[in-house]
């Protein structure tokens, strides 16, 4: 037993049943005056801080603090980072939009909150401290089942073990023993220390290879553990790919796409697209898709043989009016632009007979198709409506190519404007020229025709001389 | 299954004047100690071992498929123009609502001192804590580079030089689903530490006692302790109560702050909060009604438990269905065109299948809990709270599908369906949570001992003092 009494004494405890008997018990001890006590029990038994004179704790407190801290982390970090480090503009909110910021400002007061009751609840219980000199006693195990113990510390002003022992045999306890010192070694083994050494070193090791990486150059190719998208597979508009099945690396526009600014089709095409949409749907819809799109339109000329497409031409609802405003301005630049790609071949005054006809002529090309004179009757309003003829100029016809490349579409609706001026300049009568104009124009009129008069009859006496002089030479050879 | 209930357990006839029981049949301190304990203490049974080894390759398949997901891309889930947020955000909505009852039950109805409480509470908050687990993966694996997804905290990074943008909703949710699910672990850790500490002093075996020692902490059951802790734990609840209701509240911000008809609307937070509460309470009776046949905790998980849980269902389901209603009748009161289009799009569109499945599952079954016939018999609350969690799960997949797939532009819309992927990750998540819960079964106090302890204390004190 000497070993026994070497130990010092920690204090007495006492065991109870009941939580009832336990309250007793704290009360008279309490009353006898003792501070330095303590109660176990497998439960909050309520009332019992009371019965021990235990002070209130200043946890809340601590929480306060610790919640106050976390809305003002909240705040000023938001405020610092969107406001004031980094500020951007999101949907026209400002910098420092203190609504937006109050759900993170609130989460982050309840997280700091919770951590300071959670932490500061182990700190001001001393735990987590896993060696106590209460737990060397094995029915101690009990106190989390269904046991109550009542502890006196020795270190209390009042203790005095006789007395002690007698006062917690007055209050009903069974079982009453003292505990004493944990003298088990409280030095942790060195082993452990090694161990956790040698683990801290080598888990750090990883770490310090990244870093190297990362600040060091390097002839290798980066190390990826992800790709991201940092080989995407760009192709150029003439590669082919095995993405799609035409192989095309470059997406032709999907059937039925219409361009900006081309929604107008009557405009564009000079067909009424409406009226045909009536009687020829598919390729109403076909128009809408071949406007950008030559391959289709070459399919669409390789499935309809020549002679059919001649049908097309006379069954196709053409536009019969211009859809362009017609005035002077517009008659003008009709006139600048027929007379830049059309009084080519059709001449200047659209009789079918410009610079390169004549040479065409001239050099007996043997495939020339000579183009056709505008004043002629089958090229008249009433049997090639505008829409018509803005095709041809658009899209050509037999030797003459489309125009639709070279004059924008505005363009080629004012030329169509200015043929019809220039048919109708060529059949003119007088009653069509303003009543004001017609005595200049007759006078005009007049001076021209004297003057071919005077052509004609110079010409006539020319060719009689000539004749004269003839017929004078035969006689004086005879 | 028989309707009878086991002579001596019900305990769910009111008795004018008298409080019922809640743990029951002569039950002592020691008595909960070892019902609790032997769950951990025997041998699993036969039922555990097979719904762990099927979780448990469930967990597998749901890692496989993060991975090919990682390894591939996001395309391999069914997500594509005009539904970028698709079944993913489906699953994390439900999973988030569904670990709202396990904070409800410990916080809320502590604080309203409802002691009926403190049976389910461990349990529940397991849940919580699972549930935010499963729910957490989605949203990670959503934003496309996984691993990426810590550029959504606020540090100093040396590659952006920026920092996070916190007037999204979506950062919003970054902080409330972590700091939900911080709190959360926190509070269930806290509260299992003093059962814990029982554990550690009943275990025979050297690790076992060494495990559970250093889990506990130390703890003594001090008198000085338990005030605390008891004030630590009221100051938990205290804050988890608003955190519960702002973090369902957040998530309904993804939606809500948005211009997307049938998701721009004020009365989400409120809705989003009853749908939590309702699909968690849901979750709570599937999982505990098994698990107290199986584990032999009929003393301690009363009828009287599950017929106040229904109760809870019965109310947040008709405040649900009140919702539905409502949103109806605002999309017509309001008379925005694209509102009111994509209400009835939800009733009668493409989608309607869905819509009804809802509308059964989460407004008409639980109405059968009216009658107490069914709110006190086991087999079919959990028959009606597995309807409620697929119900729930189909009102986030109406909300975030439909309108998504309809919005304003006709020429925009486009029809969702899911690949093998997201039906895989779907049955996965369960299977993540579902080995988790079974893990917890065996290896923590599925019941709070100290805290039924407490409660049978005050249930003799108070027929105590009846009899002076």
């Amino acid at each position: 037993m000497s070993e026994t009494n070497d130990k010092k004494v920690h204090g007495i405890a006492a065991e109870y049943t009941s939580v009832d008997t336990l309250m007793d018990a704290c009360r008279r001890v309490r009353d006898a005056g003792y501070t330095k006590t303590d109660a176990f029990a497998p439960f909050a038994v309520h009332g019992i801080d009371k019965a021990l004179g235990i002070k209130p704790t200043k946890l809340p407190w601590i929480v306060l603090v610790c919640g106050l801290t976390g809305t003002a982390t909240g705040l000023l970090m938001q405020i610092w980072m969107n406001g004031i480090d980094y500020p951007y503009i999101i949907s026209g909110k400002p910098f420092i939009s203190l609504p937006a910021f109050i759900p993170v400002a609130f989460e982050l007061t309840i997280l700091f909150a919770s951590f300071g009751a959670f932490f500061g609840m182990w700190a001001l219980n001393g735990l987590p401290k896993f060696s106590n000199p209460v737990f060397t006693d094995p029915r101690f195990d009990r106190v989390t089942d269904d046991r109550f113990v009542l502890f006196i510390d020795s270190t209390d002003s009042r203790y005095d073990r006789a007395g002690v022992e007698k006062l917690l045999g007055d209050t009903g306890s069974e079982y009453i023993t003292t505990v004493l010192e944990d003298d088990s070694p409280s030095k942790v083994p060195k082993f452990i220390f090694t161990t956790w050494i040698v683990v801290m070193a080598l888990s750090i090791i990883p770490l310090l290879v990244v870093l190297k990486m990362r600040v060091t150059n390097s002839p290798l190719p980066r190390f990826h553990v992800f790709y991201d998208m940092d080989f995407s597979p760009s192709k150029d508009a003439q590669q082919s790919t095995t993405l799609f099945g035409d192989a095309r690396a470059m997406r032709p526009d999907v059937p039925g796409t219409v361009a900006r600014g081309q929604m107008d089709l009557n405009y564009q095409t000079g067909i009424d697209v409406e009226a045909l949409a009536k009687i020829d749907s598919p390729r109403a819809a076909m128009l809408v898709r071949a406007l950008d799109d030559a391959e289709a339109k070459e399919e669409a000329e390789a499935a309809a043989p020549a002679a059919a497409t001649a049908s097309v031409m006379e069954t196709t609802p053409w536009l019969t009016d211009n859809p362009r405003e017609i005035s002077m301005e517009t008659l003008q630049k009709g006139q600048e632009q027929f007379g830049i790609y059309c009084s080519v071949c059709h001449g200047m005054n659209g009789a079918g007979n410009g610079l390169v006809n004549r040479r065409a002529q001239k050099i007996l090309a043997a495939t020339w198709v000579p183009p056709s004179s505008l004043h002629q009757d089958s090229l008249y309003a009433d049997k090639y409506p505008d829409g018509k003829l803005f095709n041809t100029i658009s899209n050509g016809i037999r030797k003459m190519p489309g125009y639709a490349g070279q004059i924008t579409t505005e363009n080629r609706w004012a030329i169509v404007a200015y043929v019809r001026a220039l048919q109708k300049s060529q059949n003119a009568s007088i009653d069509l020229v303003p009543v004001a104009k017609r005595a200049a124009i007759e006078k005009r009129k007049a001076a021209v025709d004297k003057k071919l008069a005077e052509q004609a009859a110079a010409e006539k006496k020319a060719a009689e001389e000539s004749a004269a002089k003839a017929a004078a030479e035969k006689k004086s050879s005879t | 299954m028989s309707l009878a209930i086991p002579n001596g357990l019900d305990n769910s006839v009111e008795r004018p004047g008298e409080r019922a029981p809640l743990v029951l049949d002569d039950t002592t301190f020691h008595d909960i100690t070892e019902t609790v304990c032997q769950v951990a203490e025997r041998k699993p049974n036969k039922a555990w071992v097979i719904g762990f080894l099927i979780s448990f390759a469930l967990l597998q398949w749901f890692g496989i498929c993060i991975l090919y997901l990682l390894y591939t891309g996001v395309g391999v889930w069914g997500n594509r123009s005009p539904v970028f947020w698709g079944w993913p955000i489906v699953n994390f909505v439900f999973w988030v609502g569904i670990g709202h009852a396990g904070t409800l039950i410990s916080a809320i109805l502590f604080l309203f001192r409802q002691d009926w409480r403190t049976g389910i509470n461990r349990a529940a908050e397991a849940m919580t804590i699972f549930a935010v687990v499963c729910a957490g993966t989605f949203p990670g694996i959503h934003v496309g580079r996984a691993w990426l997804a810590f550029w959504l905290a606020p540090y100093p990074s040396l590659n952006l030089w920026m920092w996070p943008q916190f007037r999204s909703p979506l950062l919003w949710d970054v902080f409330a689903v972590s700091t939900y699910g911080t709190v959360s672990l926190l509070f269930w850790y806290m509260g299992m530490v003093p059962d814990l500490a029982t554990f550690r002093d009943r275990s025979k075996n050297k690790w076992r006692r060494m495990a559970y020692g250093l889990l506990s902490l130390g703890w003594s059951g001090s008198s000085r302790h338990w005030m605390r802790y008891e004030k630590s734990y009221a100051l938990l609840a205290a804050f988890a109560a608003p955190l519960v209701l702002s973090v369902h509240t957040i998530v309904s911000f993804d939606f809500a702050v948005s211009q997307v008809p049938g998701w721009h609307t004020t009365i989400f937070p409120p809705y989003f909060v009853a749908g939590a509460i309702f699909s968690g309470f849901a979750m709570v009776l599937t999982l505990m009604i098994p698990a107290r046949t199986m584990l032999g905790l009929e003393k301690l998980i009363t009828i009287r438990h599950l017929d106040n849980m229904c109760k809870i269902i019965l109310a947040t389901g008709s405040i649900v269905g009140l919702a539905y209603g409502t949103e109806f009748f605002i999309a017509w009161y309001g008379q925005v065109p694209e509102e009111k289009f994509a209400f009835l799009n939800r009733a009668f569109g493409p989608y309607w299948w869905a819509y009804w499945t809802m509308v059964s599952c989460n407004v008409i079954s639980p109405q059968l809990f009216w009658f107490k016939k069914f709110r006190t018999t086991p087999w079919i609350i959990v028959i009606v709270s597995i309807f409620v969690n697929i119900g729930m799960w189909f009102e986030r997949f109406v909300i975030v599908i439909s309108s998504l797939s309809r919005d304003y532009l006709p020429s925009a819309w486009a029809y969702f369906s899911p690949t093998w992927v997201d039906w895989s990750m779907l049955i996965g998540s369960f299977g993540l949570f579902f080995t988790l819960f079974l893990l917890f079964c065996r290896l923590m106090p599925v019941i709070n001992m100290a805290e039924v302890k407490w409660t049978l204390a005050k249930q003799h004190h108070m027929s105590h003092e009846d009899e002076h």
